[in-house]
Protein backbone atom coordinates (compact mmCIF):
# COMPACT_ATOMS: atom_id res chain seq x y z
CA UNK A 1 0.00 0.00 0.00
CA UNK A 2 1.33 3.47 -0.86
CA UNK A 3 2.24 5.91 1.91
CA UNK A 4 -0.54 8.25 0.80
CA UNK A 5 -3.13 5.55 1.44
CA UNK A 6 -1.63 4.26 4.68
CA UNK A 7 -3.10 6.98 6.91
CA UNK A 8 -6.68 6.84 5.54
CA UNK A 9 -6.49 3.03 5.75
CA UNK A 10 -5.44 3.24 9.40
CA UNK A 11 -8.22 5.72 10.20
CA UNK A 12 -10.74 3.52 8.39
CA UNK A 13 -9.58 0.42 10.28
CA UNK A 14 -9.85 2.27 13.61
CA UNK A 15 -13.36 3.49 12.78
CA UNK A 16 -14.41 -0.03 11.80
CA UNK A 17 -12.99 -1.35 15.06
CA UNK A 18 -14.87 1.29 17.09
CA UNK A 19 -18.07 0.48 15.18
CA UNK A 20 -17.57 -3.25 15.85
CA UNK A 21 -17.02 -2.62 19.56
CA UNK A 22 -20.01 -0.27 19.82
CA UNK A 23 -22.13 -2.85 17.99
CA UNK A 24 -20.88 -5.62 20.30
CA UNK A 25 -21.75 -3.57 23.39
CA UNK A 26 -25.21 -2.79 21.97
CA UNK A 27 -25.83 -6.51 21.27
CA UNK A 28 -24.76 -7.35 24.81
CA UNK A 29 -27.13 -4.69 26.20
CA UNK A 30 -29.92 -6.32 24.16
CA UNK A 31 -29.06 -9.79 25.50
CA UNK A 32 -29.14 -8.45 29.07
CA UNK A 33 -32.53 -6.78 28.54
CA UNK A 34 -33.90 -10.03 27.10
CA UNK A 35 -32.89 -11.83 30.28
CA UNK A 36 -34.49 -9.17 32.46
CA UNK A 37 -37.92 -9.63 30.85
CA UNK A 38 -38.96 -11.53 32.96
CA UNK A 39 -35.95 -11.24 35.31
CA UNK A 40 -33.58 -14.21 35.24
CA UNK A 41 -30.90 -13.31 37.76
CA UNK A 42 -28.49 -15.57 39.59
CA UNK A 43 -29.05 -14.26 43.11
CA UNK A 44 -25.91 -15.75 44.64
CA UNK A 45 -23.74 -14.14 41.96
CA UNK A 46 -25.67 -10.87 42.24
CA UNK A 47 -25.12 -10.47 45.99
CA UNK A 48 -21.52 -11.70 45.75
CA UNK A 49 -20.83 -9.00 43.17
CA UNK A 50 -22.68 -6.33 45.14
CA UNK A 51 -20.32 -7.06 48.02
CA UNK A 52 -17.14 -7.25 45.94
CA UNK A 53 -17.89 -4.24 43.79
CA UNK A 54 -19.74 -2.06 46.27
CA UNK A 55 -18.77 -2.79 49.84
CA UNK A 56 -15.12 -3.41 49.02
CA UNK A 57 -14.93 -0.15 47.05
CA UNK A 58 -16.33 1.95 49.90
CA UNK A 59 -13.01 2.80 51.54
CA UNK A 60 -11.28 4.04 48.39
CA UNK A 61 -14.34 5.99 47.26
CA UNK A 62 -14.78 7.50 50.73
CA UNK A 63 -11.16 8.66 50.82
CA UNK A 64 -11.36 10.08 47.28
CA UNK A 65 -14.61 11.91 47.99
CA UNK A 66 -13.51 13.33 51.35
CA UNK A 67 -10.28 14.77 49.96
CA UNK A 68 -12.10 16.07 46.87
CA UNK A 69 -14.38 18.07 49.19
CA UNK A 70 -11.33 19.41 51.02
CA UNK A 71 -9.62 20.39 47.75
CA UNK A 72 -12.71 22.21 46.51
CA UNK A 73 -12.57 24.49 49.55
CA UNK A 74 -8.76 24.85 49.46
CA UNK A 75 -9.03 26.10 45.86
CA UNK A 76 -12.05 28.32 46.46
CA UNK A 77 -11.05 29.80 49.83
CA UNK A 78 -8.57 32.49 48.62
CA UNK A 79 -11.01 33.67 45.96
CA UNK A 80 -14.07 33.95 48.20
CA UNK A 81 -11.92 35.69 50.83
CA UNK A 82 -10.80 38.28 48.23
CA UNK A 83 -14.42 39.08 47.42
CA UNK A 84 -15.51 38.85 51.04
CA UNK A 85 -18.00 36.17 50.02
CA UNK A 86 -17.12 33.33 52.39
CA UNK A 87 -20.73 32.15 52.58
CA UNK A 88 -20.61 31.15 48.89
CA UNK A 89 -17.99 28.52 49.53
CA UNK A 90 -20.54 25.95 50.76
CA UNK A 91 -22.76 26.41 47.75
CA UNK A 92 -19.87 26.27 45.27
CA UNK A 93 -18.42 23.14 46.86
CA UNK A 94 -21.76 21.32 47.03
CA UNK A 95 -22.96 22.45 43.61
CA UNK A 96 -19.84 21.29 41.79
CA UNK A 97 -19.57 18.11 43.86
CA UNK A 98 -23.17 17.06 43.29
CA UNK A 99 -23.35 17.87 39.61
CA UNK A 100 -19.88 17.18 38.29
CA UNK A 101 -16.87 16.34 40.43
CA UNK A 102 -18.52 13.66 42.59
CA UNK A 103 -19.93 11.44 39.84
CA UNK A 104 -16.98 11.99 37.51
CA UNK A 105 -14.17 11.24 39.95
CA UNK A 106 -15.98 8.31 41.51
CA UNK A 107 -16.72 6.92 38.02
CA UNK A 108 -13.04 7.10 37.15
CA UNK A 109 -12.07 5.43 40.43
CA UNK A 110 -14.77 2.82 39.90
CA UNK A 111 -13.60 2.23 36.34
CA UNK A 112 -10.01 1.70 37.49
CA UNK A 113 -10.87 -0.56 40.38
CA UNK A 114 -14.06 -2.44 39.53
CA UNK A 115 -14.24 -2.13 35.73
CA UNK A 116 -10.63 -3.19 35.15
CA UNK A 117 -10.97 -6.04 37.63
CA UNK A 118 -14.18 -7.21 35.96
CA UNK A 119 -12.58 -7.24 32.51
CA UNK A 120 -9.52 -9.10 33.82
CA UNK A 121 -11.69 -11.67 35.56
CA UNK A 122 -13.92 -12.36 32.55
CA UNK A 123 -10.92 -12.28 30.20
CA UNK A 124 -9.11 -14.84 32.34
CA UNK A 125 -12.23 -17.00 32.33
CA UNK A 126 -12.26 -16.84 28.53
CA UNK A 127 -8.61 -17.78 28.02
CA UNK A 128 -8.75 -20.58 30.60
CA UNK A 129 -11.88 -21.96 28.88
CA UNK A 130 -14.10 -21.37 31.92
CA UNK A 131 -16.71 -19.63 29.75
CA UNK A 132 -16.73 -22.65 27.41
CA UNK A 133 -16.99 -24.86 30.48
CA UNK A 134 -20.08 -22.95 31.64
CA UNK A 135 -21.68 -23.38 28.23
CA UNK A 136 -20.69 -27.05 28.18
CA UNK A 137 -22.46 -27.38 31.54
CA UNK A 138 -25.61 -25.93 29.91
CA UNK A 139 -25.25 -22.63 31.77
CA UNK A 140 -25.77 -19.41 29.88
CA UNK A 141 -22.77 -17.13 30.63
CA UNK A 142 -24.84 -13.98 30.09
CA UNK A 143 -27.43 -15.01 32.68
CA UNK A 144 -24.91 -16.41 35.12
CA UNK A 145 -22.04 -13.91 34.79
CA UNK A 146 -22.97 -10.78 32.87
CA UNK A 147 -26.44 -9.87 34.16
CA UNK A 148 -25.49 -10.00 37.89
CA UNK A 149 -22.31 -8.02 37.23
CA UNK A 150 -23.98 -5.30 35.17
CA UNK A 151 -26.81 -4.86 37.68
CA UNK A 152 -24.39 -4.84 40.61
CA UNK A 153 -22.14 -2.26 38.96
CA UNK A 154 -25.01 0.08 38.11
CA UNK A 155 -26.50 -0.12 41.62
CA UNK A 156 -23.19 0.14 43.48
CA UNK A 157 -21.92 2.98 41.27
CA UNK A 158 -25.08 4.99 42.00
CA UNK A 159 -24.92 4.20 45.72
CA UNK A 160 -21.22 5.08 45.89
CA UNK A 161 -21.86 8.47 44.28
CA UNK A 162 -24.51 9.24 46.91
CA UNK A 163 -22.12 8.16 49.67
CA UNK A 164 -19.29 10.08 48.00
CA UNK A 165 -21.40 13.25 47.83
CA UNK A 166 -21.98 13.06 51.58
CA UNK A 167 -18.32 12.52 52.37
CA UNK A 168 -17.18 15.25 49.97
CA UNK A 169 -19.46 17.67 51.77
CA UNK A 170 -18.03 16.53 55.09
CA UNK A 171 -14.53 17.21 53.77
CA UNK A 172 -15.59 20.63 52.55
CA UNK A 173 -17.19 21.46 55.92
CA UNK A 174 -14.02 20.45 57.78
CA UNK A 175 -11.79 22.49 55.47
CA UNK A 176 -14.10 25.53 55.50
CA UNK A 177 -13.98 25.43 59.27
CA UNK A 178 -10.19 25.21 59.29
CA UNK A 179 -9.43 27.79 56.56
CA UNK A 180 -12.34 30.20 56.75
CA UNK A 181 -13.40 29.64 60.34
CA UNK A 182 -16.88 28.83 59.06
CA UNK A 183 -19.33 27.07 61.35
CA UNK A 184 -20.68 23.80 59.86
CA UNK A 185 -24.31 24.89 60.37
CA UNK A 186 -23.66 28.17 58.57
CA UNK A 187 -21.88 26.31 55.77
CA UNK A 188 -24.83 23.99 55.21
CA UNK A 189 -27.52 26.66 55.64
CA UNK A 190 -25.92 29.01 53.12
CA UNK A 191 -25.50 26.15 50.66
CA UNK A 192 -29.06 24.91 51.05
CA UNK A 193 -30.46 28.41 50.41
CA UNK A 194 -29.08 28.26 46.89
CA UNK A 195 -29.16 24.56 46.03
CA UNK A 196 -32.17 22.72 44.63
CA UNK A 197 -32.93 18.99 44.73
CA UNK A 198 -32.29 18.76 40.99
CA UNK A 199 -28.59 19.60 41.56
CA UNK A 200 -28.30 16.41 43.59
CA UNK A 201 -30.43 14.32 41.21
CA UNK A 202 -28.34 15.33 38.19
CA UNK A 203 -25.34 13.63 39.79
CA UNK A 204 -27.35 10.52 40.63
CA UNK A 205 -28.70 10.25 37.07
CA UNK A 206 -25.17 10.69 35.73
CA UNK A 207 -23.92 7.97 38.08
CA UNK A 208 -26.54 5.57 36.70
CA UNK A 209 -25.37 6.16 33.14
CA UNK A 210 -21.68 6.01 34.05
CA UNK A 211 -22.30 2.73 35.87
CA UNK A 212 -24.13 1.33 32.83
CA UNK A 213 -21.32 2.39 30.54
CA UNK A 214 -18.51 0.96 32.69
CA UNK A 215 -20.34 -2.29 33.33
CA UNK A 216 -21.26 -2.95 29.69
CA UNK A 217 -17.85 -1.97 28.40
CA UNK A 218 -15.93 -4.03 30.98
CA UNK A 219 -18.09 -7.12 30.38
CA UNK A 220 -17.88 -6.78 26.59
CA UNK A 221 -14.09 -6.41 26.49
CA UNK A 222 -13.69 -9.23 29.03
CA UNK A 223 -15.75 -11.68 27.01
CA UNK A 224 -14.13 -10.55 23.75
CA UNK A 225 -10.64 -11.39 25.07
CA UNK A 226 -8.47 -13.36 22.65
CA UNK A 227 -4.85 -14.42 22.73
CA UNK A 228 -4.04 -15.88 26.15
CA UNK A 229 -2.58 -13.92 29.07
CA UNK A 230 -1.29 -11.00 26.94
CA UNK A 231 -4.81 -10.75 25.52
CA UNK A 232 -6.18 -10.21 29.02
CA UNK A 233 -3.83 -7.24 29.48
CA UNK A 234 -4.90 -5.77 26.15
CA UNK A 235 -8.58 -6.27 27.00
CA UNK A 236 -8.20 -4.50 30.37
CA UNK A 237 -6.40 -1.61 28.70
CA UNK A 238 -9.04 -1.30 25.98
CA UNK A 239 -11.86 -1.53 28.50
CA UNK A 240 -10.47 1.17 30.82
CA UNK A 241 -9.79 3.55 27.93
CA UNK A 242 -13.19 2.93 26.30
CA UNK A 243 -15.07 3.32 29.60
CA UNK A 244 -13.22 6.51 30.57
CA UNK A 245 -13.80 8.01 27.11
CA UNK A 246 -17.45 6.96 27.30
CA UNK A 247 -17.82 8.58 30.74
CA UNK A 248 -16.44 11.91 29.49
CA UNK A 249 -18.62 11.84 26.36
CA UNK A 250 -21.67 10.95 28.45
CA UNK A 251 -20.77 13.76 30.87
CA UNK A 252 -20.53 16.25 28.03
CA UNK A 253 -23.89 15.22 26.58
CA UNK A 254 -25.69 14.92 29.91
CA UNK A 255 -24.44 18.33 31.04
CA UNK A 256 -26.35 19.81 28.09
CA UNK A 257 -29.41 17.57 28.39
CA UNK A 258 -29.81 17.74 32.16
CA UNK A 259 -29.02 21.43 32.36
CA UNK B 1 -13.73 -54.25 21.93
CA UNK B 2 -16.59 -52.81 23.97
CA UNK B 3 -18.09 -50.57 21.26
CA UNK B 4 -21.65 -51.45 20.35
CA UNK B 5 -21.28 -50.73 16.67
CA UNK B 6 -24.49 -52.52 15.73
CA UNK B 7 -26.54 -50.07 17.85
CA UNK B 8 -25.48 -47.18 15.61
CA UNK B 9 -23.31 -44.17 16.28
CA UNK B 10 -23.93 -41.95 19.30
CA UNK B 11 -21.82 -39.26 17.65
CA UNK B 12 -22.04 -38.73 13.93
CA UNK B 13 -20.13 -36.04 12.09
CA UNK B 14 -20.91 -35.53 8.40
CA UNK B 15 -18.78 -33.42 6.06
CA UNK B 16 -18.01 -30.72 8.64
CA UNK B 17 -16.22 -27.61 7.43
CA UNK B 18 -15.11 -24.76 9.66
CA UNK B 19 -12.78 -21.88 9.03
CA UNK B 20 -11.62 -18.96 11.13
CA UNK B 21 -9.06 -16.93 9.21
CA UNK B 22 -7.91 -20.11 7.47
CA UNK B 23 -9.74 -23.44 7.05
CA UNK B 24 -9.54 -25.51 10.26
CA UNK B 25 -11.82 -28.45 9.46
CA UNK B 26 -12.09 -29.59 5.85
CA UNK B 27 -14.92 -32.04 5.30
CA UNK B 28 -14.53 -34.20 8.41
CA UNK B 29 -16.85 -37.21 8.66
CA UNK B 30 -16.78 -39.49 11.66
CA UNK B 31 -19.00 -42.13 13.33
CA UNK B 32 -18.47 -43.01 16.99
CA UNK B 33 -20.38 -46.07 18.22
CA UNK B 34 -22.11 -46.25 21.59
CA UNK B 35 -19.98 -47.26 24.57
CA UNK B 36 -16.77 -46.59 22.71
CA UNK B 37 -13.58 -44.84 23.76
CA UNK B 38 -12.62 -42.98 20.61
CA UNK B 39 -9.16 -41.41 20.69
CA UNK B 40 -8.55 -38.60 18.25
CA UNK B 41 -4.86 -38.02 17.67
CA UNK B 42 -2.94 -35.62 15.50
CA UNK B 43 -0.19 -33.03 15.56
CA UNK B 44 -0.73 -29.53 16.96
CA UNK B 45 -3.11 -27.23 15.06
CA UNK B 46 -4.68 -30.20 13.25
CA UNK B 47 -8.17 -29.11 14.35
CA UNK B 48 -8.72 -31.69 17.13
CA UNK B 49 -9.94 -29.30 19.84
CA UNK B 50 -12.06 -27.41 17.31
CA UNK B 51 -13.75 -30.66 16.26
CA UNK B 52 -14.37 -31.55 19.91
CA UNK B 53 -15.92 -28.12 20.53
CA UNK B 54 -18.14 -28.64 17.48
CA UNK B 55 -19.31 -31.98 18.95
CA UNK B 56 -19.98 -30.22 22.28
CA UNK B 57 -21.96 -27.55 20.44
CA UNK B 58 -19.58 -24.81 21.55
CA UNK B 59 -18.67 -24.00 17.93
CA UNK B 60 -20.99 -24.17 14.95
CA UNK B 61 -19.53 -25.50 11.70
CA UNK B 62 -20.13 -23.42 8.60
CA UNK B 63 -21.00 -26.54 6.63
CA UNK B 64 -21.90 -30.11 7.52
CA UNK B 65 -24.04 -31.77 10.18
CA UNK B 66 -23.39 -33.28 13.60
CA UNK B 67 -25.58 -35.65 15.61
CA UNK B 68 -25.03 -36.33 19.30
CA UNK B 69 -27.20 -38.77 21.28
CA UNK B 70 -29.81 -38.85 18.56
CA UNK B 71 -30.15 -35.08 18.12
CA UNK B 72 -28.83 -33.11 15.21
CA UNK B 73 -27.02 -30.41 17.16
CA UNK B 74 -26.28 -28.33 14.07
CA UNK B 75 -30.03 -27.80 13.71
CA UNK B 76 -30.73 -26.85 17.34
CA UNK B 77 -31.23 -23.30 18.61
CA UNK B 78 -29.39 -22.05 21.70
CA UNK B 79 -32.12 -23.11 24.13
CA UNK B 80 -32.42 -26.62 22.68
CA UNK B 81 -28.64 -26.88 22.69
CA UNK B 82 -28.58 -26.00 26.42
CA UNK B 83 -30.92 -28.94 27.06
CA UNK B 84 -28.79 -31.32 25.01
CA UNK B 85 -25.62 -30.29 26.84
CA UNK B 86 -26.99 -31.99 29.94
CA UNK B 87 -26.14 -35.23 28.08
CA UNK B 88 -22.52 -34.17 27.53
CA UNK B 89 -19.72 -34.02 30.08
CA UNK B 90 -16.49 -32.29 29.15
CA UNK B 91 -12.95 -31.97 30.49
CA UNK B 92 -11.03 -28.98 29.17
CA UNK B 93 -7.37 -28.80 28.31
CA UNK B 94 -6.75 -25.93 30.76
CA UNK B 95 -8.87 -27.59 33.50
CA UNK B 96 -11.40 -24.71 33.33
CA UNK B 97 -12.03 -25.02 37.07
CA UNK B 98 -14.00 -22.11 38.51
CA UNK B 99 -12.87 -19.80 41.31
CA UNK B 100 -14.74 -21.96 43.83
CA UNK B 101 -13.75 -24.72 46.20
CA UNK B 102 -13.06 -28.18 44.77
CA UNK B 103 -16.35 -29.44 46.20
CA UNK B 104 -18.33 -26.59 44.67
CA UNK B 105 -16.61 -27.09 41.33
CA UNK B 106 -17.62 -30.73 41.21
CA UNK B 107 -21.12 -30.00 42.52
CA UNK B 108 -21.60 -27.17 40.02
CA UNK B 109 -23.43 -29.18 37.30
CA UNK B 110 -25.68 -30.83 39.89
CA UNK B 111 -26.60 -27.56 41.59
CA UNK B 112 -27.31 -25.75 38.35
CA UNK B 113 -28.95 -28.46 36.28
CA UNK B 114 -30.70 -30.81 38.67
CA UNK B 115 -33.01 -30.22 41.59
CA UNK B 116 -31.24 -32.40 44.14
CA UNK B 117 -31.19 -32.15 47.94
CA UNK B 118 -28.02 -30.83 49.54
CA UNK B 119 -27.10 -34.11 51.25
CA UNK B 120 -27.35 -36.05 47.98
CA UNK B 121 -25.10 -33.50 46.26
CA UNK B 122 -22.55 -33.81 49.07
CA UNK B 123 -22.66 -37.60 48.89
CA UNK B 124 -22.13 -37.63 45.15
CA UNK B 125 -19.25 -35.14 45.37
CA UNK B 126 -17.57 -37.28 48.04
CA UNK B 127 -18.12 -40.41 45.90
CA UNK B 128 -16.58 -38.69 42.83
CA UNK B 129 -13.56 -37.56 44.82
CA UNK B 130 -13.09 -41.12 46.08
CA UNK B 131 -13.27 -42.38 42.48
CA UNK B 132 -10.56 -39.97 41.32
CA UNK B 133 -8.39 -40.86 44.34
CA UNK B 134 -8.64 -37.43 45.96
CA UNK B 135 -10.85 -38.10 48.98
CA UNK B 136 -11.65 -35.31 51.41
CA UNK B 137 -10.34 -32.33 49.47
CA UNK B 138 -13.75 -30.66 49.02
CA UNK B 139 -12.70 -27.47 50.80
CA UNK B 140 -9.42 -26.87 48.98
CA UNK B 141 -9.22 -24.33 46.19
CA UNK B 142 -8.06 -25.34 42.69
CA UNK B 143 -5.05 -22.98 42.85
CA UNK B 144 -3.58 -25.10 45.64
CA UNK B 145 -3.66 -28.31 43.56
CA UNK B 146 -1.05 -29.80 41.24
CA UNK B 147 -1.72 -30.20 37.50
CA UNK B 148 -2.57 -33.88 37.90
CA UNK B 149 -4.93 -33.18 40.79
CA UNK B 150 -6.68 -30.45 38.79
CA UNK B 151 -7.18 -32.90 35.92
CA UNK B 152 -8.67 -35.40 38.36
CA UNK B 153 -11.04 -32.77 39.73
CA UNK B 154 -11.93 -31.94 36.12
CA UNK B 155 -12.68 -35.61 35.45
CA UNK B 156 -14.85 -35.72 38.59
CA UNK B 157 -16.81 -32.66 37.40
CA UNK B 158 -17.15 -33.99 33.86
CA UNK B 159 -18.57 -37.30 35.07
CA UNK B 160 -20.71 -36.32 38.09
CA UNK B 161 -23.87 -35.80 36.06
CA UNK B 162 -23.47 -39.31 34.55
CA UNK B 163 -23.76 -37.92 31.04
CA UNK B 164 -23.96 -40.56 28.27
CA UNK B 165 -21.28 -38.70 26.24
CA UNK B 166 -18.03 -37.48 27.82
CA UNK B 167 -15.42 -35.45 25.94
CA UNK B 168 -11.83 -35.08 27.13
CA UNK B 169 -9.61 -32.43 25.56
CA UNK B 170 -5.92 -33.26 26.07
CA UNK B 171 -6.47 -34.83 29.50
CA UNK B 172 -2.75 -35.44 30.05
CA UNK B 173 -1.21 -32.28 28.57
CA UNK B 174 1.67 -31.11 30.74
CA UNK B 175 1.62 -34.15 33.04
CA UNK B 176 4.44 -36.60 33.76
CA UNK B 177 4.14 -40.12 32.20
CA UNK B 178 3.08 -41.85 35.42
CA UNK B 179 0.36 -39.31 36.21
CA UNK B 180 -0.70 -39.39 32.55
CA UNK B 181 -1.22 -43.16 32.62
CA UNK B 182 -3.18 -42.84 35.88
CA UNK B 183 -5.46 -40.29 34.21
CA UNK B 184 -5.96 -42.58 31.20
CA UNK B 185 -6.77 -45.51 33.50
CA UNK B 186 -9.21 -43.28 35.35
CA UNK B 187 -10.93 -42.31 32.09
CA UNK B 188 -11.20 -45.98 31.10
CA UNK B 189 -12.54 -47.03 34.52
CA UNK B 190 -15.11 -44.22 34.48
CA UNK B 191 -16.22 -45.16 30.98
CA UNK B 192 -16.65 -48.80 32.00
CA UNK B 193 -18.51 -47.88 35.18
CA UNK B 194 -20.90 -45.44 33.49
CA UNK B 195 -21.04 -47.18 30.07
CA UNK B 196 -20.67 -43.79 28.44
CA UNK B 197 -19.36 -42.94 25.00
CA UNK B 198 -16.04 -41.16 25.32
CA UNK B 199 -13.99 -39.04 22.95
CA UNK B 200 -10.41 -38.33 24.01
CA UNK B 201 -8.21 -35.87 22.19
CA UNK B 202 -4.54 -36.39 22.71
CA UNK B 203 -1.12 -35.74 21.27
CA UNK B 204 0.27 -38.42 23.62
CA UNK B 205 -0.22 -41.38 21.30
CA UNK B 206 1.47 -44.07 23.41
CA UNK B 207 -0.66 -43.36 26.47
CA UNK B 208 -3.92 -42.68 24.68
CA UNK B 209 -3.80 -45.88 22.63
CA UNK B 210 -3.69 -47.96 25.83
CA UNK B 211 -7.36 -47.15 26.45
CA UNK B 212 -8.67 -46.64 22.90
CA UNK B 213 -11.31 -48.80 21.24
CA UNK B 214 -11.09 -46.84 18.03
CA UNK B 215 -8.64 -44.23 16.80
CA UNK B 216 -8.94 -41.31 14.40
CA UNK B 217 -6.18 -39.07 13.17
CA UNK B 218 -6.66 -35.50 12.07
CA UNK B 219 -4.06 -33.76 9.96
CA UNK B 220 -4.46 -30.25 8.58
CA UNK B 221 -8.20 -30.34 9.20
CA UNK B 222 -8.81 -33.68 7.47
CA UNK B 223 -9.51 -37.07 9.01
CA UNK B 224 -6.77 -39.14 7.44
CA UNK B 225 -7.34 -42.29 9.48
CA UNK B 226 -10.24 -43.97 11.27
CA UNK B 227 -9.92 -47.51 12.57
CA UNK B 228 -8.93 -49.79 15.43
CA UNK B 229 -5.78 -49.47 17.54
CA UNK B 230 -4.13 -52.38 15.70
CA UNK B 231 -4.98 -50.82 12.34
CA UNK B 232 -3.45 -47.54 13.52
CA UNK B 233 -0.26 -49.27 14.61
CA UNK B 234 0.10 -51.07 11.27
CA UNK B 235 -1.16 -48.26 9.03
CA UNK B 236 0.81 -47.66 5.86
CA UNK B 237 -0.36 -44.06 5.63
CA UNK B 238 2.94 -42.14 5.92
CA UNK B 239 1.58 -39.46 8.30
CA UNK B 240 -0.20 -42.01 10.53
CA UNK B 241 2.83 -44.28 10.58
CA UNK B 242 5.10 -41.38 11.47
CA UNK B 243 2.85 -39.96 14.19
CA UNK B 244 1.88 -43.26 15.83
CA UNK B 245 5.49 -44.45 15.99
CA UNK B 246 7.01 -41.07 16.77
CA UNK B 247 9.34 -41.10 13.77
CA UNK B 248 11.24 -37.94 12.90
CA UNK B 249 11.32 -38.72 9.17
CA UNK B 250 8.08 -38.34 7.27
CA UNK B 251 5.49 -35.90 5.98
CA UNK B 252 4.69 -34.29 9.34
Amino acid sequence: MSTALALPAKIGASLLQIAEQAGGIAIMAGQILRRLLPPKIDRIEFFRNMYRMGVQSTAIVAATAFFTGCIMVIQAAPIVQNFNANHYVGWSAMFTTFREIGPLLIALMFNGRVGANNTAELGTMVVTEQIDALRALAIDPVTYLVVPRVLSMIITMTALVILGDALAILGAIVMANVMLDMHPVGFVNHALEMLVLWDFLVGVIKAFFYGSMISLSSCYFGLATRGGAPGVGRAVNASVVASASGVFIADYISSFVLG
Amino acid sequence: MRCRERVGPVIRVEDVHLRFKAPVLKGVSLHIPEGCIYVLIGPGAAGKSVLLKCIAGLLRPQRGRIWVAGEEITALDDLQMMQLRKKIGMLFQNYALFDLSVGENIAFPLRRLFDLPQNEIEERVAERLERVALPGIQNRIPASLSGGQKKRVGVARATIAKAPVVLYDEPTAGLDPVTSQKIYNLIRDEQRAQKSTVVVISSDVAGALTIADRVGMLHRGELIFDGTVDEARTSKHPAVDQFVHGKTEGPL
